[in-house]
């Protein structure tokens, strides 16, 4: 298959600016700036190239929306890589961390931004180390700075290290952490094409996107487009973890089978297990079941199948794991990385995660699980960003989903808690006036 | 106007107000916890405003979607139903529930947006957290963390009003709390606020916990007369007795905040300390109570023995009415003309310059200028409520702050350009602002700054200590603010009515509406100088201790020792009143007052009773009445506080025909009624002003300049309110590093500063943003007040 | 009754019973008079301050330059830096909270992260958390925290040992692993992932 991302990824000294040049790099930025703005920012249109991480919003209609004039437009690469599940922007940074850098440059060209920042989760201490030689290394190339290459365009770039913190990876969290704050989502509108960063105009993007823009500009965005389905162009890499036997991120073409990918690629659960369900598109999709192997994986097929592409992190579950377990780790993961803004997350994780405690304690019965279901409908919608949601959806699927081994659980715990000995049927009686 | 539709009705709103305002036009109630305009933009944290909007997929905060033409909203449909019931069950899930043992029980937006859009069910059935409560969060304020609903309004309030950013929350997610750094207590010129902010009985006023259920008070809405602020409160009353301030909105005077004394030193109403009956000296030299009529009498007598060698004196919230009748006394009826209200002499020219009404800003217009010059004044010592005003203008609308002060200001981080220059040399940096604004030679700072406030716009709003005088006008005039509405000068009187004062005529050299005098009489220092060499025989004091209030401690001493006749109005025995005062009424306390006060923007207010009088008490304008009429006044009685009123709008031309009703709850500024015209021209030689060469903030040869503040927290009745004792300040001197290190100080040391044969002790308190060669003393205390000391160059040494 | 996880005194969330000391000063910014800051602990946050359009952005860089130099974000450290930036310590404490990786109470000067989430404990990232706890238990040098996911799930269950990503960890490898934190020593060389080629680039079939 044809890589873009991932070629040649393993290539002694590839994070250096040297071998990153004598390989061809910087040239797609030469060639760029060489072309009027809009040409650039045509090719990443008709490249249809969408977000990779996590919306799937069309990153050259996302450049459109900024306003025109003389307003200091920015650039934030999201580096923030904290969905579980995820580590694909990692191994892109560490590796190749130039063709990142030249991805932003061409970017912040066709955006007219000229101050740019990548915001690295505090955890990648390598890669930040990296990228941050490698901007230097930009920088006394004259890559970065006042007119680049002698053009007119100017960048700054900033790596910029977060300090612990799933939430701000959403990109308005993003922006206030960058700000030095808290970091809590914002209200949209305002949409950070609008009023973003230091309440500027600000294009935010994440890192896997920013770099396909270089292979973008030398294929030409046609021909990226016609990689993939229609309205899922071009390659992605899938991190692929759990149980699989070769867990690690593989770059495919959208839209070939998920079964490809977790068996062909990633080689499947262990001998003699199979897939009980698996996580599409990170910790926050929906989970899908064995059944589903055969969809194809690009963004609306998942869609269509209830869940999402989201960040591209197949976490794969084979049939010896309880599904209350995943459930129960899912749902601590939110309530840990609730930034406790709203009352829907904030409360409504930390609920969920007391009922399953309860349940992995004994003390539950199958009205929990309609509470569970309820909780979690009452969180979806209502929250101020998805991260409420992105508990919700998963663990209200797995609950669905898997109704009756959790039934099964709830029994099989209760038998051996304290409440299995006693008459159970006072205590019950309790919880159901309780649910009325 | 727009029209939209909410719950299948047409309403009519102005356009882009918020959903949850606009549906107010529909008498339709959204539930909102974090809303709160007045902490800046909607941050949608608390989702119980969310609403259905046609076209829009999800639901919709109502309280951050601006209204447009033709919307369709629906906020009573059972998907909206079920989003609200399901934000009150998630806020209710830890809530305490505790309703019978909560202050705030009663006026509870949790308790009743719970009875009013909750289920009415609970599916909570884990053990709910359960933490030690009350937790103290400063002296004033309590915390019970069980009950927070993490709605963010406190926090936002300490960051965005405030902007102390002591109070903030701490962790996250779940475990967010709301805290202060390292257990420091969240202590602040206006932390109270938060108390009112509250939705819930998280946050609560120590003073009033536990003290009356909602049904037990009433409300009575007032003004706070302890600063020329004179924001609007409401006092909470039980049984006569005034447990609580609460704020009273009013966007043109206060924005609806308090300080932390206009909110706690009511405490100061009810205390053992406060003179309720009148007092004369007996025979032993001790103050003992006495009748009404022994007081009155002893008095009348002193007066009238003195005839034309009374001096009087009035301060703090002496009201127009109180003022009139003295100074209709003290001239008609004594044949004095020693009378003032200032703590530094004003001339009627300078004040007829800097009053005139086509020079006036008022306080929105802080918000909204382009510039605002803060000129020899610290707001929030001098005009508390001001300091959140100006700091609200530079944070929303961007407004360009110069300041230009003697002691580093708390405003400073604010501004985009601070300036010093020597203590006391205001005047004279207001001289060369002058030149600068003329493109006559002055100094780079002075230039620096009108070239800020010019390339900021033409609205400028000089914010500047009445002592500055005169030359405000000629500045004013010189950055062409004449007649520019949204622009001018706003000028901070030494005490909390002192532009009603001046204009009822409480002036050595002006009458009722600054109408001229034929002669001149003796100010405020010149009184003290004829009282110590026995030229003046009797002083009356209203609401004022030269001894707290004036400079010239020693002077004073000396004049109120000699005099035969010391008359106070008072709360409290200070210093000055209990060891000197012959007769003391009890003067009244805000609460109990009933007149009319005149804000610095020209603004009249009324001062309505909330309690009857404590003790003996009597209302003032009854006192003063019967005390004139002792010594030979003839007028007409005046029977009520709106006969005084009426009395003294006859005499104030600019004042004519106001009535109580008219100033009404909100107030009206004289300089809107028509009546305004009747203002008396300033003499046009009087704006002319001549640049005194300045003084820089550098050292002076030897010694230390000394320059002087009075602290929000200097005043009886911080001193009295057993609330706000833990803040009555004590001496300290601060100074910059260098001059410590030359000295061999450091910080916390005890220190005596003296000069001339007088000195203070202090402590050292460094601070780094105090000029070299400059040093600040505090005035106002009861003890080692700089009041004592007579120069402006002092040493200081090692105690 | 289900486990109910509370903190030493008392309560299950740190701070929430924690009163003010009403002896202490309001926490205003700190006048630089009286705040002494080390020389290179300030030049480091003023040149992160200068890094950026508006300098509280260098809030997160100079809670990590107070961490390094004072081993956790103490009071003390937290105030030199808002003296350094004209912040209040306050605005500070809030930042450093919100973030796992800013420590506000004192801690081990090793810090191992072990991943409990998903994919780490569908490969028995309990199993090891416990274990490596069990070892450390009494070693104040070390802290250990659970960690949500590292974003390195393909060497699942993994540790980061003060920022070197390591793993997959065998059971059998934790008294190893500990030992080389314990002597300063690179942990685990030969598992770190730093030296991982990538999967993609490998043959078929060449999984563990
Ligand atoms: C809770 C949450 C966490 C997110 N984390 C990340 C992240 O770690 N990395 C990322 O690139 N996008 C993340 N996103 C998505 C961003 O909000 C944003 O959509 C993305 O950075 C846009 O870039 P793209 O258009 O290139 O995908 C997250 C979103 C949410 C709601
Ligand atoms: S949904 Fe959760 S993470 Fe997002 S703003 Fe609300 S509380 Fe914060
Ligand atoms: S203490 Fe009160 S105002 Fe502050 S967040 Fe909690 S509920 Fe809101
Ligand atoms: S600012 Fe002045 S008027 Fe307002 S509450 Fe405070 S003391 Fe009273
Ligand atoms: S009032 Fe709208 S979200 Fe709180
Ligand atoms: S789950 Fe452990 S690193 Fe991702």
């Amino acid at each position: 298959m044809n890589k873009l991302l991932f070629k040649d990824i393993d290539e002694p000294g590839l994070n250096t600016i040297d071998v990153y040049r004598r390989r061809g790099g910087y040239e797609q930025l030469r060639r760029a700036l060489s072309m009027p703005r809009e040409a650039v920012l045509n090719e990443l249109l008709a490249s249809g190239l969408r977000g990779r991480g996590g919306a799937g919003f069309a990153m050259g209609k996302k450049i459109s929306f900024l306003p025109k004039g003389a307003l200091d437009i920015y650039l934030c690469c999201n580096a923030d890589e904290s969905e579980p599940g995820t580590f694909k922007d990692r191994e892109l940074m560490q590796k190749n961390p130039h063709m990142l850098i030249e991805g932003i440059i061409i970017a912040a060209y066709a955006a007219g931004a000229n101050k740019s920042f990548i915001y690295i989760r505090g955890e990648y201490v390598l890669q930040a180390d990296i990228l941050d030689a490698a901007v230097l290394e930009a920088e006394r190339a004259g890559f970065l700075g006042e007119n680049i290459l002698g053009s007119d365009h100017r960048l700054s770039l900033v790596v910029h290290r977060g300090a612990g913190a799933y939430i701000c990876g959403e990109e308005t969290a993003l922006l206030d952490s960058l700000e030095g704050k808290r970091g809590n989502p914002r209200l949209k509108p305002p949409f950070p094409a609008n009023q973003g960063l230091y309440q500027g105009p600000t294009l935010i993007n994440n890192v896997e996107t920013l770099a396909t823009v270089p292979a973008i500009m030398g294929m030409g965005g046609d021909a990226y487009a016609k990689l993939g389905t229609e309205t899922s162009t071009g390659t992605k890499l899938v991190s692929v973890s759990g149980h699989v036997k070769r867990p690690g991120n593989y770059e495919i073409e959208l839209g070939v089978s998920s079964r490809e990918i977790i068996y062909g690629l990633a080689g499947g659960p262990p001998e003699g297990r199979s897939v009980k369900l698996w996580f599409p598109g990170g910790s926050s999709s929906p989970v899908l079941t064995g059944d589903d192997l055969d969809l194809a994986y690009d963004f609306d097929t998942m869609a269509k199948a209830g869940s999402m592409l989201g960040s591209g992190a197949i976490i794969v579950v084979d049939d010896q794991t309880s599904v209350v377990d995943v459930a129960y780790k899912t749902a601590y993961f939110y309530r840990h990385e609730s930034c406790g803004k709203c009352t829907p997350c904030r409360e409504g994780t930390n609920w969920t995660v007391k009922m399953l405690e309860r349940m992995k304690a004994g003390e539950a019965t199958p009205m929990d699980l309609d509470i569970i279901a309820s909780v979690c409908d009452n969180i979806i919608g209502h929250c101020l960003c998805v991260l409420g949601d992105a508990m919700a959806m998963p663990v209200g699927s797995m609950v669905a989903k898997f109704r009756d081994e959790f039934e099964e659980y709830i029994e099989a715990r209760r038998q051996e808690s304290y409440l299995g000995t006693a008459d159970p049927e006072p205590e019950l009686a309790l919880i159901q006036g309780a649910v009325a | 106007m727009i029209t939209f539709s909410i719950d299948g009705r047409e309403v009519q709103s102005p356009e882009n107000l918020m959903l949850v305002d606009a549906a107010k036009y529909g008498d339709v109630e959204i539930p909102v916890f974090c809303y709160e305009p007045k902490l800046g933009n909607p941050v949608g944290a608390c989702r119980m405003c969310l609403v259905e909007i046609e076209g829009i997929p999800k639901l919709q905060t109502g309280c951050s979607t601006p209204v447009k033409d033709g919307m369709v909203v629906h906020t009573q449909n059972t998907r909206v139903h079920e989003a609200q019931e399901a934000v009150v069950e998630f806020l209710l899930i830890n809530h305490p529930l505790d309703c019978p043992v909560c202050d705030k029980g009663g006026e509870c937006p949790l308790q009743d947006i719970s009875f009013g859009w909750g289920g009415g069910r609970s599916r909570f059935i884990e053990p709910k957290r359960h933490f030690q409560k009350p937790l103290e969060l400063s002296p004033l304020i309590a915390i019970d963390r069980e009950r927070c609903i993490l709605c963010y309004r406190c926090v936002r309030y300490s960051q965005e009003v405030a902007e102390d950013y002591q109070l903030v929350l701490q962790e996250r997610g779940a475990a967010s709390y709301v805290a202060t750094f390292d257990g420091h207590p969240y202590v602040a010129p206006f932390s109270g606020n938060i108390i009112e902010l509250c939705p819930v009985g998280a946050l609560t006023s120590r003073p009033y916990r536990f003290r009356a259920r909602p049904w037990d008070i009433e409300g009575s809405g007032s003004v706070c007369t302890m600063c020329p602020g004179q924001c609007n409160v409401t006092f909470t009353v039980r049984d006569d007795r005034v447990l609580r301030v609460l704020q009273r909105d009013n966007a043109e005077v206060d924005d609806g905040w308090l300080c932390d004394r206009g909110r706690f030193a009511y405490q100061a109403i009810h205390v053992d300390e406060r003179v309720t009956s009148p007092m004369v000296r007996g025979q032993d030299g001790q103050l003992v109570p006495v009748s009404w009529d022994r007081a009155l009498s002893e008095a009348a007598a002193g007066l009238t023995a003195a005839g034309s060698a009374v001096g009087a004196l009035a301060g703090s919230g002496t009201t127009n009415e109180e003022g009139f009748l003295v100074q209709r006394i003290v001239r008609e009826a004594l044949g004095s003309r020693d009378l003032d209200s200032q703590r530094a002499p004003v001339s009627r020219d300078a004040l007829l310059a800097i009053s005139d009404p086509a020079l006036q800003a008022t306080v929105p217009d802080l918000e909204f200028a382009h510039a605002v010059l803060v000129l020899d004044t610290e707001p929030v010592d001098d005009m508390a409520i001001l300091d959140l005003r100006i700091r609200k203008g530079v944070r929303r609308n961007h407004v360009k702050l110069a300041i230009a002060s003697a002691r580093p200001s708390s405003l400073d981080a604010n501004a985009a350009a601070s300036v010093r220059f020597a203590p006391g040399a205001g005047p004279a940096f207001a001289a060369e602002l002058v030149s600068a604004a003329k493109g006559e030679p002055s100094s780079d700072d002075a230039r620096s700054i009108v070239a800020l406030l010019r390339e900021a716009g033409e609205d400028v709003v000089i914010l500047a200590s009445e002592r500055v005088g005169v030359a405000l006008a000629a500045l004013a005039d010189a950055l062409g603010l004449r007649d520019r509405a949204g622009a001018g000068l706003l000028v901070v009187p030494s005490s909390a009515n002192g532009r009603g004062l001046r204009e009822v005529g409480f002036l050595p050299d002006a009458g009722p509406g600054l109408s001229p005098v034929a002669e001149p009489g003796r100010h405020a220092g010149q009184i003290a100088e004829a009282a110590a060499t026995g030229d003046i025989t009797a002083l009356w004091l209203l609401g004022i201790d030269p001894l707290r209030d004036l400079p010239y401690r020693l002077r004073w001493e000396q004049a109120l020792s000699r005099a035969a006749t010391v008359i106070a109005h008072t709360n409290f025995l200070t210093e000055g009143i209990r060891d000197h005062a012959t007769v003391v009424f009890p003067a009244e306390a805000y609460a109990e007052k009933d007149g009319t006060l005149t804000h610095p923007d020209g603004r009249l207010q009324r001062v309505r009773p909330a309690i009857g009088h404590s003790g003996a008490g009597r209302y003032g304008w009854q006192v003063l009445t019967d005390l004139g009429t002792r010594v030979g006044l003839h007028v007409p009685r005046v029977l009520t506080s709106g006969i005084a009123l009426a009395q003294l709008a006859q005499a104030v031309p600019f004042y004519a025909g106001i009535t109580q009703d008219e100033i009404g709850g909100r107030g009206i500024r004289w300089q809107e009624r028509p009546a305004a015209s009747a203002f008396p021209a300033p003499a046009p030689a009087s704006v002319n002003v001549s640049p005194a060469p300045r003084v820089g903030p550098s050292a002076p040869a030897s010694g230390l300049r000394l320059g002087t503040f009075r602290s929000i927290w200097a005043s009886p009745e911080v001193e009295h309110s057993p609330a706000l004792a833990f803040l009555r300040p004590r001496q300290k001197i601060e100074m910059a590093p260098s001059d410590a290190d030359r000295l061999g100080l450091g910080d916390g040391q005890r220190v005596l500063v003296s000069n001339n044969g007088t000195q203070v002790s202090a402590t050292v308190a460094l601070r780094q943003a105090i000029p070299a060669g400059s040093v600040f003393l505090q005035d106002g205390l009861a003890e080692d007040s700089a009041n004592v000391l007579t120069g402006s160059i002092v040493e200081v040494r090692r105690a | 009754m289900a486990e109910v996880r509370r903190f030493e005194h008392g309560s299950r969330v740190p701070g929430w019973d924690a009163s003010v000391d009403l002896r202490k000063d309001p926490a205003g910014v700190p006048d630089p008079a009286t705040t002494p800051v080390p020389a290179e602990l300030r030049a480091e946050i003023e040149a992160q301050m200068a890094k950026y359009p508006d300098f509280r952005s260098a809030a997160l860089p100079a809670l990590a330059a107070v961490q390094r130099h004072h081993g956790w974000c103490s009071p003390e450290g937290i105030e030199q830096a808002a003296c350094v930036m004209r912040l209040t310590p306050g605005y500070l404490t809030a930042v450093a909270t919100f973030y796992d990786m800013f420590d506000t109470v004192p801690t081990g000067r090793n810090r191992v992260y072990v991943c409990t989430n998903i994919s780490c404990s569908l490969r028995g990232a309990d199993e090891l958390c416990h274990r490596i706890e069990q070892l450390t238990a009494d070693d104040a040098d070390i802290q250990v925290k659970h960690f949500e996911c590292l974003g390195a799930c393909d060497i699942a269950p993994m540790v980061s040992v003060n920022g070197i990503y390591v793993g997959p960890v065998e059971l059998d490898e934790v008294d190893e692993l500990i030992d080389d934190v314990r002597n300063d020593r690179d942990p685990l060389p030969r598992k770190q992932l730093r030296l991982r080629p990538s999967a993609d680039t490998l043959p078929m079939g060449d999984g563990q």
